[in-house]
């Protein structure tokens, strides 16, 4: 069944057809999820959130773009909002995440590097300007084609091009004295 | 080129985790729930409006008919004149003297 088939049935009350489109791009909402809040509980979280925003304005969907498209739109706009209200939250997590470590194949101080690292990178991704933060996640955690994200983004592809280069030596400024050396 | 790699690994990783595979599950709870909520609010919002719009109605006759004063007389004399004296009569006597 296609998108387009799937979306007439719901509008239908079909909710079984809800539940197969959701299935369908659960993983990808998910995954673009992880890229802005970057822990599991939160991006079920939203994406919960995000899947109900999709079923309460399904009929606003006109079928101007692809339905991926303007599912990709959502999540970004709502993962942004996500991050905004709830930098506290974020915040006592990561102060959290560095007292509560566990690993079998690593010794505590390399484990301590290792999660110590990988926060200053998350820390990093998160400062990123919003633009260039949508523009990295999508390309990097969805792998999406630069075509794709200037639609998603509703910019030119020469824009988003720039916004990975920017995003892209921004992380290099951000981490090269504290990370990789 | 270190700093690359490092982000890549983080990414990877971050890539891996999978969602709980219950999660349209409850997804689709929330929204039956919501459906649910919405649809009984529906039908109390009906009846209260139906159960308001008729008390108004009870309220206005009841404080109507609470202020109704009655003007006329409990009895009337309907008297009519032409009964008591009827002219007629004397009408008739004279066209029979005349004739």
């Amino acid at each position: 069944m296609t998108d387009e088939q799937l979306i007439r049935e719901i509008t239908a009350d079909n909710n079984a057809a809800f539940k197969t489109l959701m299935e369908r791009y659960q993983l990808q909402v998910f995954r673009t999820a992880m890229g802005f809040v970057h822990t599991k509980e939160d991006a079920e979280d939203l994406t919960q959130e995000i899947f109900i925003r999709v079923y309460q304005s399904l009929h606003t969907f006109q079928g101007g773009s692809e339905f991926s498209t303007w599912i990709y739109r959502i999540t970004v706009n709502m993962s942004l909002n996500f991050v905004r209200s709830n930098i506290k939250k974020r915040l006592l997590q990561s102060l959290e995440a560095l007292f509560t470590l566990s690993s079998e194949d690593k010794n505590p101080l390399e484990e301590l590097e290792s999660d110590e690292r990988d926060r200053r990178i998350r820390r990093a991704i998160d400062s990123l300007p919003e633009k260039q933060r949508m523009a990295f996640i999508l390309s990097r955690y969805e792998e999406l084609p630069q075509k794709k994200i200037a639609t998603v983004m509703n910019r030119s592809e020469g824009a988003v091009e720039q916004l990975l280069q920017r995003a892209k030596e921004n992380l290099k400024k951000k981490l090269s004295s504290t990370v990789g050396k | 080129m270190q700093i690359e790699h490092l982000i890549d690994e983080l990414i990877r990783q971050e890539k891996e985790t999978v969602p709980n595979p219950f999660l349209a599950t409850r997804v689709m709870a929330q929204i039956e729930g919501a459906r649910k909520r919405r649809s009984k609010v529906t039908i109390w919002q009906t009846v209260t409006l139906a159960a308001s719009i008729a008390a108004v109605a009870f309220l206005g006759v009841s404080i109507g008919n609470s202020n109704v004063t009655k003007e006329t007389a409990e009895v009337a004399l309907n008297i009519n004149d032409r009964q008591i004296e009827n002219l007629g009569y004397y009408n008739f006597g004279n066209d029979e003297q005349g004739q």
